[in-house]
Formats: C-alpha cells, structure tokens, sequence
C-alpha cells in the first residue's frame, strides 16, 4: 500500500511551486482545510492527508505500536513528505498536528523550510509549574463523552464509520462524516494525543515557526501558546482574534491572513 | 379570522421562554427552561460566556474538536451528548441540537442550540454500556476458565498453543483447543476446533463441545469415529452445529499420527528436510452439517522425530484484504521461516508472522513437536 493511499494524500496546485501541508488534528479530517487551502493553491503545491484513523485514511494500516505515540504519526508525514519527494516544506498543523509537525521537523530538519503551528500544546496535562488546562480526570471524561457519542453508531454505523465501500447506501445517512472515525481508534488517538509530553522536543526544532494563538481557546490557551513561542527558538507569535480552537474554519480569512504575512517574511 | 395565537393564548415569548426544552441563541439569549434545568442564571450566562464553557472539561474537547467543526461544515449538528455543569456543580446529562446562521459575507453570526434533558436516557446507556461490557468481561473469563488447564508434557513433545482473541471484536469467539493424554499413557489427544457464532452462546456450545471430545476420547475412539458420535452429540442436544474441528492422535512411541477433520482448515505437517505441507486427506463435512456427514473419513501418517504438527483456526489464514490461498501460502511461508528458529516458540512467531491489524476474529494455533528422545 503506497503513503498516498494511507493517508489519502491529496494534492493540489502547480507541481512545480513550493509545497504547503496541511495536516488536520484530533476530531475530524483533511476537510478542516477547506476553507484554507484554496487561497494557497495558486502560488504553493498544496498537500492534504488524512491521519490513519481519520477520514479517507486506510484504517487497515493502523498499528496500536506505530502510533503509539505522537513518533508515529511523525514519521507519517516524513514518509509522504519523502514519497512526494517534497522540499522546504510549509508545514501547517492544527493543534495535536502541530506537535507532530515539531517531531516530523526533528527528525528532518532540512526537509522543512517553515512551520506554521495553530493552537499548539505541548502537554494538554497540567504539572508543577505548568498549566496545560487539563488533568487526567478530564480526559478520561473526553473518552467518556467519545464512548456515549458513538454509542448511537455502534452497530448500524459500524460499517459506514469504518469505511466499508459494501454499503454505499449507509453513506447518506450519516451526517457527522467529516468526523467519521473508527471508534476504537479514535480513542486510541485522543489517549495518545492528551497524555503525550512534548515540552522537550520543542527544544529539537529551529525551523521558522509561527505560532498562530486564538483567543478563548479551551484547549489551547493563551499561556500554553507562549509557552511554546518562549522555548521554540525562531518562532513568532501571532494573537488572533478569532475564538475557539478552530480559527481555520471559524475565521480562515484571518488565518489566511496570517500565514500569508509570516511566510512574505 | 382569529390569529391562532391569540386563540391558543400563546405568545412568541412564551413559546421561547417556556418551550419544553432549553433554547440558546449563544449565548446572547437563553430561555427560562434552560435556567430552571441548569440553575444557572442569565445575568451570569449573558456575561460574555461561550456555550462550551457550560460543559464538562472531557466534553469540553469534544466540543471543540468534533462539535464546532462539524458545526462549521455542515452548518448544523444534531444529537450530540454533552453534560451541562449546573450552578451547584452537578452533570445534566443533555442532547443538543445546534444550526449555525451566518451573515450576508458567509461570516458564522449566531448559533441557535436546543437542550434536551437525557438524564434517564444516558442512565440507560450507561447501564447497556455496562451491561455490554461486563458480558463481555463474563464471556471471556468462561472462555480463560474453560480452555484453562496444563497441556500435556513428556520427554519428547513439546505442545505450545496461542490463543488470540480477536483484538477488536466485541464479543468472544468460539475457538478452543485442547491436548490431553488419552489411557494408554502414551498418546495423547490433540483437538483444535472453531463453533459458529460468537459471545456467551458460541462460548458456552464451544466448552460442551469441548468436554464431549473429551469424554469420547476417553473411550479409545479412533479419529473418525470420535466425529460420528460428536455428529450424534450436536444432533441429540441442538448444540454447535456447524461446527468445525480436526481431531488427533499422536503415538509418541511409534510417532504415528491419525487425524480427522470436520470441515476444518487443514493441519500443517513439517518433517524434517522437507517444506512444509496441508495434509488433504481424511477430510470431511463440519458437525452435523444441513449436508449430511458425507462419512467421516480419517487418515494417518508416520512422523519422523523432530516432526511438527500444526493444527490452527482460520482466524490465522483469513483476512478480507487477501485470499484464502494467498493467507495459506502465507503460512507455509511463515513455518518455513520459523521452523528452525531456536530463540522463540514457533507458535508464537508463526501468529507474529500472520498478524493481521484489521482482524477480528480470533486466533487459535496448536503446534505439537515431536522430539527425539534419548530413550529412542
């Protein structure tokens, strides 16, 4: 199975112009772009993927010790990145993407070129002397609250969630498929992302950076934000006022905005 | 005519207000329900609070990560469970509805989000949820306590077993597998078999079955004719038809091997100095199968020391992305590669070898070697 197929790489723009990726988070899939990628398609090689799990991915290629942890989805990017043959790479990662575009970078470095890092946490998890906005108790309500969503879906959408071509007529019924995802793997996904600790990988990275925060972000906030500008050597910090955890749907003019003004640099 | 309004005595501020159901215009308006629910009042929530600032920190997430996007997307969302923190700190375990309006620019200007109290509804869930859980807990532990039990050792054999459950199947399957010494103290019984179906009903016919073998066993049946009483047992008692198995008998002083199977994959030989093989013969239908039996056909062969029986379910072999040939050819591979591997037990190499990410069946593989023994 090639990377393209895994990931459900797609991939638009001239061929020949720098490449952006885009890589969503924890939640839905590549469709978190769609307001985004468009305005970058005329002067960049733009790159979608689904994390394996998520979407279009093939579920079939997920490994509970490859993705073990955040390494894992890492070296995803890596390899498409390396399949495509791609070179100083615009990075674009939304939230848990933004650590993995860190690891990516990492191991890498003269792959990428500039990394744009939307309401990134190192550790969703507060510590001594940390705020991550979230302890373990909370998480396990997240998967809770997973649990309960899905139950509705267990059975009869199964087969839909997962992917299951058989039955096109399932398709149709399910409104929530920018979120379809294989339950257990989804809870795989949120364990691995809120329960890492990337403070010190921060420290790996000293490709241009730029921290996009959003104002009101309950799972990012605005001390987690300047956390990462201050231990991220090369990076800016950028204070949107768009709310929420989602400025590339909610406001994508100003995320625009902002990646077009850090990358003009 | 008379506006139905005034005929029913309602306003629109009542039907706003009182409507059988919370009502947020986030969170710019909210209505009496919502506050009578939560005890939260509108002075507070008017007070430039965000809707998932209501919620749980766990459903908090969610929010952002699945609701709101999706909201975004689709412009609306249906049915999601969330709870709702009250004044006094309590869940109200709630469903809510959201639909999204934006401006003339396409800009998003309000969400529109009815609460529906689920307090009994999520009570049930969490008790189906339970209740799905703890069969299951239930089903493999009467799975662990049935195919428990020390497998047969001597001078001369080695018997493994790997016993797989299907990683992301929901309930138990119906494998077992079972080698026991049979009278004369110097053979010993070898039974891999798959019941149809799964959870609590496919483990308790498959812990019948398996002490049916047994006791027939026990009475010195050769393989063939172990498999017409068994046909005679599911018949009598209604219980694993469908079945499959391949029953065996190792001589460990002649090393001879008889063996039937009951529309089961075949056992794998590996003599030493030869590739591996199926063994094709002695084959028959499954247990009590709509066909008839067909008659139960046995064979036997003579294994040199240092020989390997393989007996497996077809948990091993199959996957939906390959064929069946592809998935046995796969094994022969696999026993090629770890047959003289010293550092680890075949068995466990052989289902490292075969494993399968997507798999949900379970996996049942039996490998019994036979030694050389000082005593010849």
């Amino acid at each position: 199975m090639s990377v393209v197929q895994r990931n459900n790489v797609a991939v638009h723009g001239p061929p020949d112009a720098r490449p952006m990726v885009l890589a969503h988070g924890f939640g839905c899939d590549q469709n978190m772009w769609r307001y985004v990628w468009p305005a970058f398609a005329e002067d960049y090689r733009v790159v979608l993927f689904d994390h394996v799990g998520a979407g279009g991915s093939d579920v079939s290629a997920f490994d509970r010790d490859r993705y073990a942890s955040l390494q894992g989805y890492a070296t995803d990017v890596n390899e498409i990145c390396g399949e495509l043959d791609l070179e100083d790479v615009v990075f674009v990662g939304h939230s848990v993407s933004a650590t993995i575009g860190l690891l990516a970078a990492a191991v890498e470095p003269d792959r990428f070129g500039a990394l744009v890092l939307i309401g990134p946490s190192p550790r969703y998890i507060d510590d001594e002397g940390y705020v991550g906005g979230f302890t373990r108790k909370d998480i396990e309500e997240l998967l809770d609250s997973m649990d309960s969503n899905y139950l509705g879906w267990s059975s009869a959408m199964a087969p839909v969630i997962m992917g299951n071509a058989d039955r096109p007529e399932l398709g149709e019924e399910l409104t929530n498929s920018f979120c379809r995802a294989d339950p257990e793997i989804a809870a795989h996904f949120a364990r691995v992302t809120f329960l890492s600790d990337n403070r010190a990988d921060l420290a790996r990275v000293s490709t241009p950076s730029l921290v996009l925060q959003c104002s009101q972000d309950a799972i990012a906030p605005e001390t987690v934000g300047r956390y990462v500008h201050h231990h991220l050597e090369n990076s800016r910090l950028i204070q949107l006022d768009a709310s929420g955890h989602c400025p590339n749907l909610s406001a994508p003019e100003e995320t625009i905005a902002a990646i077009s003004s850090f990358l003009a640099e | 005519m008379i506006p139905e309004e005034n005929l029913l005595g309602e306003t629109a501020e009542e039907l706003f207000e009182d409507a059988p159901c919370g009502y947020l215009t986030t969170i710019l308006r909210v209505n009496r329900t919502f506050e009578i629910w939560t005890g939260l009042t509108r002075t507070h929530l008017l007070a430039g609070k965000r809707f998932q600032e209501l919620l749980s920190p766990g459903g908090r997430i969610y929010h952002e990560t699945h609701f709101s996007p999706l909201l975004q997307m689709q412009g609306s969302v249906r049915e999601v469970a969330v709870e709702i923190v009250r004044a006094d700190g309590s869940r109200l375990p709630a469903l809510i509805n959201s639909v999204l309006r934006r401006d003339d620019a396409g800009r998003p200007r309000l969400i529109r989000t009815t609460v529906f109290d689920a307090t009994d509804r999520r009570r049930y869930e969490q008790e189906l949820l339970y209740a799905r859980r703890r069969e299951q807990e239930i089903a493999r532990q009467l799975q662990r306590s049935m195919l428990s039990g020390a497998l047969p050792t001597a001078p001369g054999l080695d018997v493994e077993v790997v016993y797989d459950p299907g990683v992301r199947g929901l309930e138990i399957g119906g494998d077992w597998y079972d080698a026991f010494w049979l009278d004369d103290g110097d053979t010993v019984g070898l039974v891999v078999g798959d019941v149809v179906g799964r959870g609590l009903d496919a483990a308790a016919s498959m812990g019948q079955l398996r002490s049916a073998v047994r006791a027939l066993a026990s009475t010195h049946l050769r393989p063939a004719a172990l498999l017409d009483a068994l046909d005679g047992y599911v018949r009598r008692h209604g219980v694993g038809r469908m079945t499959t198995l391949v029953y065996a008998q190792l001589s460990l002083g002649s090393g001879c091997l008889r063996y039937a199977c009951a529309g089961h994959p075949p056992p794998v030989i590996v003599t030493p100095g030869d590739e591996p093989r199926f063994v094709w013969d002695g084959r028959s239908l499954p247990l009590d199968s709509h066909l008839g039996t067909g008659g139960r056909a046995a064979a036997s062969l003579q294994l040199a020391p240092d020989s390997t029986v393989l007996l497996y379910t077809d948990g091993l072999i199959e996957r939906r992305s390959r064929s069946l040939d592809d998935g046995m050819d796969e094994l022969l591979a696999a026993v090629s590669t770890h047959r003289d591997d010293t550092s680890s037990p075949l068995s466990g190499a052989i289902v490292r070898a075969l494993h399968d990410p997507e798999r949900t069946d379970d996996v049942c593989l039996l490998t019994v070697r036979l030694r050389e023994t000082d005593t010849g």
